[in-house]
């Protein structure tokens, strides 16, 4: 019986939508925030409550959602450790962020509508973690992606923002095409679309299928976690109010992508070229994110690359096997960056909407506390020794080099550089937002209702690396022991220390180069190469050239032949015969009466004529 | 039967024939219906000699039927003559064309 509460954790975010959405539009401001944080809180506690079902795999179904031949689609539910984890996450990130945003939109007109979606996001993404069925994930993808889409379009009156939001649409729903091609292959192959069935079965699959199958997932959840070749939409998703980012671009929804290649871990896991593919697309994604990242102008637009690049560790997580490494630096992940937009959003606020980083400054003596809590965001991104960061990012790279073979030496040695850049770009914000020049002031200090939900999550930044503390530095690998999913190889403590050491070493030198670098107060970076980083390698321009402009070419070539000849020249030529038809028997109509009934008389004649042939023969 | 069968088909298809000369050539409208009016005749006139040719009743009760049929038939077509010549002043048929095309 206490399984069918379960439904509970999805239905509370569900209800506060529809309580805004119908009743909201009589509720003070507070009270719309009021029910929006509660029902996410009231949903965060439910899963603690209902925590002991976690451990022994509850599934429960609520009813069918639809039935036609072999197929069946149970709304279905699955509570083992790993959905209930991941649920935990995005419920206690969220209710952080739904407070923070209390705050923060405390003079925008069109609240009801924010909380509205925002509590509908919640909902969704608690259906993809908490599914047991790939249709009933999918309703929940999209979802997401939906609610997504209209939050990065919250200001909408802005085109920009609105062509973003669209940006992100279609970009992810390129990918979805794809994933909805595995979807539907992998039920023709099992005849089902429970995720459990599939991965029991996966055994059975012939290799070459497996492999395709797997890609084809792969391409889904690059999309939604904008990986390369679809990442370009979430630089541009910064559009949105800066909550919607730290909550769906930074810490919830761009993960589900690596949560379901976790989910379905022992199906992709059987095809190691599509593990290959996987670690390297990862691998190829954080350089990449960090290499951009590295010359940001924008405070958003470098989180935003930050993010990429971050995910992009999780990917190799998942292409080196260890779901665990995958997780765990997912959720310590979710905890800084989340840390780190609020932090931009209070330091926008600030200046006055002012998100140029060579415009900010002196944050430090403005408000110490923000600095602090920046600080130790930033700290556990740039990797510093013994913040959460660094033991998850270690965790992933360690099972890597213990998988001992050169193409996985080969992209943990990528990592390495890639974490040396992540350090650059994360020291040089906190620099730059140090540095010690004019500034524009903006609307007086920040609200302290913006300030207090980061102090969890700052905490959480500096210690949540004891969730999953290695043997080597004396932990108990908590989470590992809780999850029970792959961790991959095991590495010798030797490599263990020397990575730990690397790492080090790697942080030191990135912190004496950026304080070198920016000990005057720095200038803007300019030039062609610094350009090119900043626009992200110029993807944009890529995708523009290599699919908008030839398919707008054969459009306008379809439209040149077969359409206007289909659809104007052959319906005039019809038009025309018809008419001239028309006009010659109208001549017939004479309108008197005795036209008529002599065309009736000789019709009578003609008839009875060859009656009378055929009598006669 | 003391006429023969063949005189009296042949006198109703002379009578029918005449008929419907009537409604085909003549312009007045009361002309065009003693046309119809002949021809109705000339048809029951074919029923009533079937019937005493074949010593049978029904033919003689599909001439009584004819003729209730054809007297309700004019007297409606009767009313709308006079309704025409009293709105249009004339029952001249090749003065009606409003059907033209």
């Amino acid at each position: 019986m206490m399984g069918e509460l379960l439904f509970l954790i999805p239905m509370l975010p569900l209800c506060g939508a529809l309580i805004i959405m119908f009743a909201g539009g009589r509720m003070s401001r507070k009270l719309l925030a009021a029910v929006a944080s509660f029902s996410v809180i009231a949903s965060a506690l439910t899963i603690l409550w209902l925590w002991p079902l976690a451990a022994p795999q509850t599934r429960v179904s609520l009813f069918d959602w639809f039935e036609a031949g072999a197929l069946r689609v149970p709304v279905e539910i699955l509570f083992s450790p790993l959905s209930a984890a991941m649920a935990l996450m995005v419920t206690g990130v969220s209710a952080l962020i739904h407070l923070y945003a209390a705050s923060y939109l405390h003079n925008d007109p069109d609240v009801r509508r924010f909380f509205a979606l925002f509590n509908l996001f919640v909902f969704a993404m608690l259906i993809i973690v908490l599914a047991d069925n790939l249709l009933l994930l999918f309703l929940g993808w999209e979802g997401v992606g939906f609610c997504s889409y209209a939050l990065i379009g919250y200001w909408y009156r802005n085109p920009g923002f609105a062509a973003a939001g669209r940006k992100a649409f279609l970009v992810t729903r390129a990918a979805d095409v794809l994933f909805v091609i595995a979807l539907l292959w992998l039920f023709r192959l099992t005849g089902s679309l429970s995720i459990a069935t599939i991965n029991q079965q996966a055994t059975s699959l012939p290799a070459g299928t497996l492999t395709i199958v797997a890609l084809l997932l792969l391409a889904g959840a690059c999309g939604k976690s904008a990986q390369l070749p679809f990442s370009s939409w979430l630089p541009d998703a910064m559009a949105g109010p800066t909550p919607v980012s730290a909550l769906i671009h930074a810490a919830t929804m761009v993960t589900a992508g690596v949560y379901l290649l976790c989910r379905l871990f022992p199906l992709i896991s059987l095809s190691p070229t599509a593990l290959a593919v996987i670690g390297l697309v990862g691998t190829a994604t954080a350089f990449y994110g960090a290499s951009c990242a590295l010359v940001q102008r924008d405070i958003k637009r470098l989180l935003a690359y930050s993010t990429i690049s971050q995910v992009g560790y999780m990917f190799l997580a998942v292409g080196a096997g260890t779901v665990t490494g995958a997780m765990f630096h997912l959720i310590t992940h979710a905890f800084f960056k989340a840390l780190l937009f609020m932090v931009a959003g209070a330091v926008i606020h600030l200046a006055a909407g002012e998100q140029d980083l060579f415009r900010l400054g002196q944050l430090q003596k403005r408000a110490p506390l923000l600095f602090w809590l920046l600080l130790a965001g930033a700290l556990a991104l740039a990797g510093m020794p013994l913040t959460a960061g660094v033991f998850s990012k270690d965790a992933i790279l360690v099972a890597c080099f213990a998988l001992n073979s050169p193409w996985w030496t080969g992209l943990g040695v990528v990592g390495l550089i890639t974490a040396f850049l992540t350090a650059l770009y994360a020291l040089r914000l906190v620099y730059l937002l140090a540095a010690d020049r004019d500034v524009t002031i903006g609307h007086g200090p920040v609200p302290r209702g913006m300030i207090w939900p980061l102090l969890p999550l700052g905490l959480l930044a500096l210690v949540g690396g004891q969730l999953n503390l290695p043997e080597v530095w004396g932990g108990g690998t908590a989470l590992q022991r809780w999850l029970q999913t792959p961790s991959g190889g095991v590495g010798t403590h030797a490599v263990e220390w020397g990575l730990a050491i690397v790492t080090l070493l790697l942080f030191v030198a990135a912190w004496l180069g950026v304080r070198y670098r920016f000990r005057a107060v720095p200038m803007p970076p300019g030039g062609g190469v610094a350009a090119f980083f900043t626009d992200g390698w110029k993807i944009d321009a890529l995708v523009r050239n290599a699919v908008s402009k030839p398919y707008e070419a054969t459009g306008r070539l379809l439209d040149g032949f077969p359409e206007r000849w289909y659809t104007a020249v052959l319906p005039d030529w019809l038009g025309r015969l018809c008419q001239s038809a028309g006009r010659y028997f109208r001549t017939f109509t004479s309108g008197y009466v005795t036209h008529y009934l002599s065309g009736m008389a000789w019709g009578t004649f003609l008839l009875l004529a060859i009656l009378l042939i055929g009598l006669l023969r | 039967m003391i006429v023969p069968l063949g005189h009296v088909l042949l006198f109703a298809g002379l009578l029918f024939v005449a008929g419907l000369a009537a409604v085909l050539l003549r312009r007045n409208l009361i002309m065009i219906l003693i046309g119809v009016e002949i021809m109705l005749n000339a048809v029951g006139l074919v029923l009533v000699g079937a019937s005493a040719y074949w010593r049978h009743p029904s033919g003689q009760l599909f001439a009584l039927l004819l003729m209730a049929v054809a007297a309700a038939e004019i007297s409606i077509a009767l009313a709308l003559v006079v309704y025409l010549k009293r709105s249009r002043g004339t029952i001249d048929v090749n003065r009606f064309d409003g059907m033209k095309g």
